[in-house]
């Protein structure tokens, strides 16, 4: 256990690249900053694979459910790994943060309380979201100062990845396919362009502790413009348009600028008050009741003497 | 529950790693969800999985005591020995 003399000497050891491992005496400021980034991160994995696990009945063909279904193990396991790397600093148990959640104390991605309506949705979230969220866990690994949640992320980015693939591949023959795929796929778009480019939050306020503490080693805003920058040119050469009537090129830089991004729809989102927020929500609690009776037999099991 | 720690050893030469931990009810179920949270993509020929209040942990301020500078040798001496011409075996 390493214990620091001042806050100064913490941000030392931070700036030089030093891990901090959970036994370590750090700051409580950073625990509890530390530990709200990774519960948050933890709450929108469990609510992701929750969404996708509706499209394992609903997606076409058995080759898309069976992705459905790998990509939901995946998010859920997410979900496993983050909360118990959470549990493990001390602040709050694994089941009070379940608790939390349900019962809506905590929050999760803005983009988790909307609504999926159809197969093009599904795949503008996969090409779109998991390519935003991908983009800022590995802003995240790059320079990440707590130990455990830096293992974690690599496992669960290299996981992401795949997901990002798929939803190209998806949105690629989507894009070569009938016009009622190709109008299905547009609407999807339009749907989910500006929750993605929203997800990556406002402009990181000068004092934000998670970048002077290397949780973030990006600011939000250099992140939501890379993403812009990536997304314009694949989408315009998939033959999709952006639901974006500001955006255009900078005529010296050739850098793609957004209109004005509606800020107020992310903090509504995030304070539950989002189009499916309350759905959503009541589908998490009747997923984890329903499923009482088996974390019920799970420790009747263990409490039989072998 | 019972907290477990989980080890994944890679193919061919690679020593057992830390890959993290996980809750579960019973050591049957530890061994089904860490397969499930850590190997669904063959990450591992082999697992190792330990409950944690198994592990031995040893005292970290005694780890730093092991390191005498008598278990060294660093070879300044020799160099010494060699720059003076006494090197040579008596």
């Amino acid at each position: 256990m390493r214990s620091w003399d001042s806050m100064e000497d913490f941000e030392a050891f931070l700036d030089d690249g030093g891990l901090v491992e959970p036994d370590d005496d750090m700051p409580d400021a950073y625990r509890e900053a530390v530990f709200r980034f990774i519960e948050l991160h933890a709450n929108s994995e469990y609510m992701g694979g929750l969404t996708e696990r509706d499209w394992i009945a609903k997606a076409p063909g058995l080759a898309n459910k069976l992705t459905a279904l790998a990509k939901t193990q995946d998010e859920i396991g997410h979900a496993h790994l983050l909360y118990m790397v959470a549990a493990d600093m001390g602040v709050k148990t694994r089941d009070e943060m379940t608790a939390d959640l349900l019962a809506g104390r905590t929050t999760f991605h803005n983009v988790f309380h909307y609504r999926a309506h159809s197969w093009g949705d599904q795949i503008a979230i996969a090409y779109l979201v998991d390519a935003a969220a991908l983009a800022s866990q590995q802003a995240v690994f790059k320079n990440c100062s707590y130990g455990p949640y830096k293992r974690i992320l690599r496992r669960i980015i290299a996981e992401e990845g795949f997901h990002m693939r798929n939803g190209e591949e998806l949105l690629l023959k989507m894009a070569k396919g009938t016009s009622q795929q190709h109008d299905l796929m547009q609407e999807g778009l339009d749907r989910w362009w500006w929750p993605a480019v929203q997800l990556f939050g406002p402009d990181s306020s000068p004092n934000d502790v998670l970048l002077r503490w290397h949780i973030k080693s990006e600011r939000n805003e250099v992140l939501r413009d890379r993403f812009v920058q990536k997304m314009v040119p694949q989408l315009t050469a998939a033959g999709f348009t952006i639901p974006d009537p500001d955006l255009h090129q900078d005529p010296d830089t050739g850098r793609w600028v957004s209109g004005e991004i509606d800020w107020d729809a992310l903090k509504a989102a995030i304070a539950g008050r989002g189009p499916d927020s309350e759905r959503r929500l009541r589908d998490a609690r009747n997923a984890w009741d329903g499923a009482a009776w088996v974390r019920d037999a799970l420790d009747e099991a263990a409490a039989v003497p072998a | 529950m019972k907290t477990y720690e989980v080890f994944l050893k890679r193919a061919g030469k690679d020593p057992f790693t830390h890959v993290g931990a996980l809750e579960a009810p019973d050591d049957d179920l530890a061994l089904s969800f860490a397969r499930d949270c850590y190997a669904r993509r063959s990450e591992g020929e082999q697992m190792w999985v330990v409950a944690r209040e198994d592990l031995l942990v040893a005292d970290p301020t005694e780890l730093q005591m092991a390191d005498r500078a008598h278990r060294h040798n660093d070879g300044t001496f020799l160099r010494d020995l060699r720059q003076a011409g006494n090197a040579e075996p008596a």
